[in-house]
């Protein structure tokens, strides 16, 4: 069965995230909170450009596995919860429908909007996003950057392969590593994260 | 506190601002890569990016919703912010303009950093501090960085509250 995107936004935007009487949001087995995307870029591209471009990429290896452990384990809890199995699970057939429903589920999370490009079952995932907060904030304060700067979707395109094909959760975290091999900080014109085993 | 979601592009607006959610996996994660590199200061570039990013919008926020309320109306609404963005329970009542204590009996990332990492130390409410100080200078109408907050003590140690002592520095 052909997964509908569109119907898993559609669905997954109505849940209630919200934070209960503590001021805590809790959903999918995780703590969740809401916080500026600028907030985000200040923090890591300040860091970024304390150390410099050859010490960066060991901030950003951190980075990249702190998404992970992120995207793992809340794709799992969203891939576990009631939800799911009452509106997603009767749209999917195969590995690579979850990859895609899962896909799709990120798109609520207001990170900018990613697709797959291409799916090798079990090999290969090229995910794209077009619309990304960080390059373009990037080009405006520094300038056309060395490598691409989005870990955050790299490490969500690895995480989805891994829940899909990875070993039985949670010992297939970090079976395949992704990479950003188009970026808009870097001058491309589009962002784009290939995950291979 | 209005939330508007475009679908076709996955983006989040809270009050016409870009928000994103991110879990406590990836927010502390995020603390803890960027405290582990020697030669940075993870605590003032946390605090320094809070308190601009919390002073900017709550100063425009202020502008087009809350020019006729009180101190006190602006300060309540601020407390429902940092709740509605789940940093949990946040009390101004022991403030005053030149400064004193504000305290939290529920913390986002205190609750986050136990489930991930367990008991510290030292504080972990970093971005606690930039809000407590980029609301105070909205509010009050002072410079971004006139307020100096520092958490004295914190739940992440085993303490009752997480406690923060602000000192107008201006």
């Amino acid at each position: 069965m052909a997964i509908d995107s569109k119907k898993i936004i559609e669905i997954a935007s109505k849940l209630q995230i919200a934070s209960n009487e503590k001021g805590i949001m809790a959903a999918f087995g995780v703590y969740a909170a809401m916080n500026y995307n600028e907030f985000y870029f200040k923090v890591v591209s300040r860091v970024i450009h304390t150390l410099g471009d050859l010490k960066a990429p060991t901030v950003e290896q951190k980075l990249y596995n702190a998404v992970l452990e992120c995207g793992y384990h809340t794709f799992h809890g969203i891939r576990t919860s009631m939800h799911w199995r009452e509106h997603i699970i009767p749209m999917l057939s195969s590995p690579e429908d979850e990859v895609y429903a899962l896909v799709a589920f990120t798109n609520i999370f207001g990170i900018g909007y990613i697709e797959i490009e291409e799916l090798i079952p079990n090999k290969k995932l090229v995910t794209i996003v077009k619309n990304a907060y960080d390059p373009e904030r990037y080009l405006i304060e520094y300038g056309k950057q060395p490598y691409g700067r989005c870990y955050m979707f790299s490490a969500c395109t690895a995480s989805y392969m891994d829940l899909a094909y990875g070993e039985k959760y949670p010992k297939g975290i970090g079976t395949f590593e992704a990479k950003e091999v188009s970026c808009r900080s870097m001058g491309n014109n589009i962002c784009r994260f290939v995950a291979e085993r | 506190m209005h939330i508007d979601f475009s679908p076709e592009l996955n983006i989040l607006k809270l009050d016409n601002v870009g928000v994103s959610l991110h879990c406590h996996h990836y927010n502390c994660g995020l603390i803890k890569a960027i405290e582990e590199i020697e030669g940075i200061d993870a605590y003032s570039i946390i605090v320094k990016a809070a308190q601009e990013e919390f002073y900017y919008n709550f100063k425009n926020y202020i502008v087009s919703h809350l020019s006729k309320e009180s101190i006190d109306e602006q300060i309540k609404v601020a407390v429902e912010l940092y709740k509605f963005m789940g940093f949990g329970i946040i009390d101004f009542s022991e403030l005053r303009e030149n400064g004193g204590k504000v305290y939290s009996n529920s913390s986002y990332y205190v609750t986050g950093w136990l489930a991930k990492y367990g008991r510290r130390t030292t504080p972990v409410c970093y971005v606690t501090c930039g809000f407590i100080s980029g609301i105070l200078s909205a509010i009050f109408k002072k410079s971004v960085s006139a307020y100096i907050v520092q958490e004295t003590r914190c739940m992440i140690s085993g303490n009752e509250l997480c406690e923060f002592s602000i000192r107008l520095i201006e």
